[in-house]
């Protein structure tokens, strides 16, 4: 189990109090990433941490950081996520996205969208342009034609690596936890922040599982196990094995853990762990705390992650990994 | 204690003229879930068939009777979950069927997934053999004119949903001490196409754990989703909070934080079981110990012998 602790868990808690801080944690999704896109990985997580901390600095909330360090993420193909996102049973995309605001616990999800590059964006539309919570399939569609968002033929947010991996799977025959566990998959992005008011928000997208059945919604768009964010408690946006995370509300499992006054990282730890144990399923978690206090932890092989907060990046991929460096002022 | 079996058929308001077939739907979908039950059938089976009866009751917003979206059609969703493996099955958005908990019954044990949507969700129901029906034959001529009238310039979908909210949903614990949970619904009227409501999401619209219990919620669709109200009320049981003041607690944090009305039947692994609501009514029935139990306004509890067909 790999954890990556904030700084923000050595201050005092009073240092905390008399100068608000502002973070944002990105994770580009837990699983068997292969050597050759780790690179890639970590420079697309550490580009949508600096993309939300730079919304945060010019006044923006964490609602709108955690929906710019996504859309980065969503826009980068090496993620699956908008652009580069995996295919399904029958070679055509389908993607999921959830936002979620900690203010008054409102939240935004679009299911099984084929045509959206960015489905986060149209995710937050839900939120605030309906009276729903979650719009699915063509009516999600349907929604985004009536409030002028662009929608893209699919084919531009498939890549020539994707259709190749698609039909080298598509041979095999495997089941869906079988195919996750191994290097075949790939899987979701996600960000948490805190601003400078105090406020914290989450937002998930993704792709799915590849050779998943048309019509498959999994964890990243349902509230409380993708991801869910409370001013009380603190936000959190997960990855991984996506019916795993479903059967232990996964997101709402680490904020209980909270609640109960465990820390980001223990309460983390303890829900993945849980995860883990009863139903024999890996992912990973990014948790901030409305004290600032944030954690990346997972149970995969890897997860690429990154986070931002005064100044200071800090990244990792491999269990207990935790890299610095030092942002220009 | 056991076995056990809550249902309910939705909280808000239930119109004068319709509360006596809604009391008499639960009742009937209570006896024949414990019937299940007596006969050493899984909690699962009996809530099956106790949403079943339900969803093929007109009186009900589920199944057949199902509210009408914005364009005049069904669009249903549905939620089962075994407190064993905790495996769910879901469906949102699905059309022309019948019966979507049984749909939502075979995604959990013929796929790998736990939720299909929309036009997935009906080609699955093709795969597995589950009939197409006209979307008439779900349709009732009291919910067309609800669409009609919520169509008219001025009418206010939301707040005349109050008028009959009607989800339905049920908890069991069968003699094994195994708990599952069912919740099934048409929606919210004159809802968006696609829209999406609590009912088919986990730890919203119901859970259920063999170690902590199961809840099946109905109410504010949207309301429930912000506070994740059946895990809510779960995560209370879990630090020794009883049935029913975790309900309450779940139901007045939901009224609190965020507005919103709604109900719940709840269960524990020793069998203890609540019907509780903040709306003005909701619509419930329990069998336990040879005996039903039922009501439908806040504090009204009748009992009955099991065998009394009254």
């Amino acid at each position: 189990m790999a954890e990556g602790f904030g700084q923000g868990m050595e201050c005092e808690d009073q240092e905390r109090n008399s100068k608000m801080s502002a973070v944002v944690i990105v994770h580009g999704g837990a699983w068997a990433i292969p050597s050759k896109l780790a690179k890639d990985c970590i420079d697309g997580v550490k580009a949508a941490a600096c993309a939300g901390l730079s919304v945060l600095k010019r006044g923006g909330s964490a609602l709108d950081a955690v929906e710019t360090a996504v859309r980065t993420m969503e826009d980068n193909t090496v993620f699956n996520a908008g652009h580069g996102a995996t295919l399904n049973a029958d070679g055509e995309v389908e993607l999921d996205a959830i936002i979620m605001d900690g203010r008054m616990l409102d939240s935004g999800a679009v299911s099984c969208v084929k045509n959206i590059a960015n489905p986060v964006s149209l995710a937050r539309a839900v939120m605030e342009k309906t009276a729903h919570t979650m719009l699915t399939g063509r009516g999600a569609t349907l929604f985004a034609d009536s409030i002028g968002m662009c929608t893209v033929p699919t084919d531009i947010l498939v890549t020539e690596y994707e259709r190749k991996e698609w039909e080298k799977h598509k041979k095999c025959i495997t089941g869906v936890m079988e195919d996750f566990n191994s290097q075949c998959a790939n899987d979701s992005v996600g960000a948490v922040a805190l601003d400078y008011a105090g406020n914290v928000a989450c937002a998930t997208s993704t792709g799915g599982i590849r050779n998943k059945m048309a019509g498959r919604v999994g964890d990243s768009s349902i509230v409380g196990c993708g991801g869910y964010a409370d001013n009380l408690s603190g936000a959190v946006s997960c990855t991984g094995h996506g019916e795993s995370i479903l059967k232990v509300t996964l997101a709402r499992l680490i904020l209980s853990h909270m609640e109960r006054g465990k820390s980001v990282a223990d309460a983390s730890q303890l829900s993945l762990q849980y995860m883990r144990d009863q139903v024999r399923g890996t992912g990973g978690a990014i948790v901030v705390a409305p004290s600032g206090q944030w954690a990346a932890t997972f149970t995969t092989e890897r997860m690429a992650w990154a986070a931002v907060e005064n100044n200071v990046l800090w990244y990792g991929l491999e269990p207990n990994e935790k890299l610095k460096e030092q942002l220009p002022q | 204690m056991l076995p056990v079996v809550v249902v309910h058929g939705g909280a808000g308001i239930v119109p004068r003229e319709r509360s006596e077939k809604s009391t008499s739907g639960v009742c009937s979908a209570a006896r024949a879930a414990y019937a299940i039950l007596q006969g050493g059938g899984s909690s699962m089976d009996a809530v099956v068939e106790a949403v079943i009866q339900l969803e093929k009751n007109p009186t009900f917003n589920a199944g057949c009777g199902s509210v009408l979206n914005a364009k005049g059609d069904v669009e249903m969703d549905a939620l089962v979950m075994d407190g064993k493996t905790l495996s769910s099955g879901a469906v949102s958005a699905v059309r022309y069927i019948a019966n979507p908990i049984q749909l939502a019954r075979l995604v959990m044990e013929e796929t790998s997934h736990a939720c299909l949507t929309a036009e997935g969700a009906n080609q699955f129901a093709q795969a597995m053999g589950v009939p197409e029906i006209p979307q008439e034959s779900l349709i009732t001529e009291y919910s067309r004119m609800r669409w009609i009238k919520n169509l008219a310039p001025g009418a206010n979908p939301v707040e005349s949903q109050m008028g009959k909210m009607g989800t339905v949903g049920a908890v069991a614990v069968d003699s094994e001490g195994n708990i599952s949970c069912a919740t099934s619904t048409g929606g919210m009227l004159n809802k968006m196409e696609g829209r999406v409501g609590d009912t088919s999401c986990i730890g919203s619209g119901g859970y259920a754990d063999n170690n902590l219990g199961a809840v099946s919620t109905t109410g504010a669709g949207e309301a429930i989703m912000k506070v994740t109200l059946a895990r809510l009320i779960l995560f209370h049981m879990e630090r020794g909070q009883s049935v029913e003041a975790a309900s309450d607690l779940g139901l007045a944090y939901m009224k609190s934080r965020v507005g919103g009305l709604g109900g719940v039947v709840t269960v524990d692994p020793q069998g203890h079981w609540a019907a509780r609501f903040s709306s003005l009514q909701m619509v419930w029935a329990a069998a336990q110990k040879d005996t039903l139990h039922y009501g439908l306004y806040t504090g009204e509890h009748f009992t009955q012998s099991i065998d009394d067909q009254h």
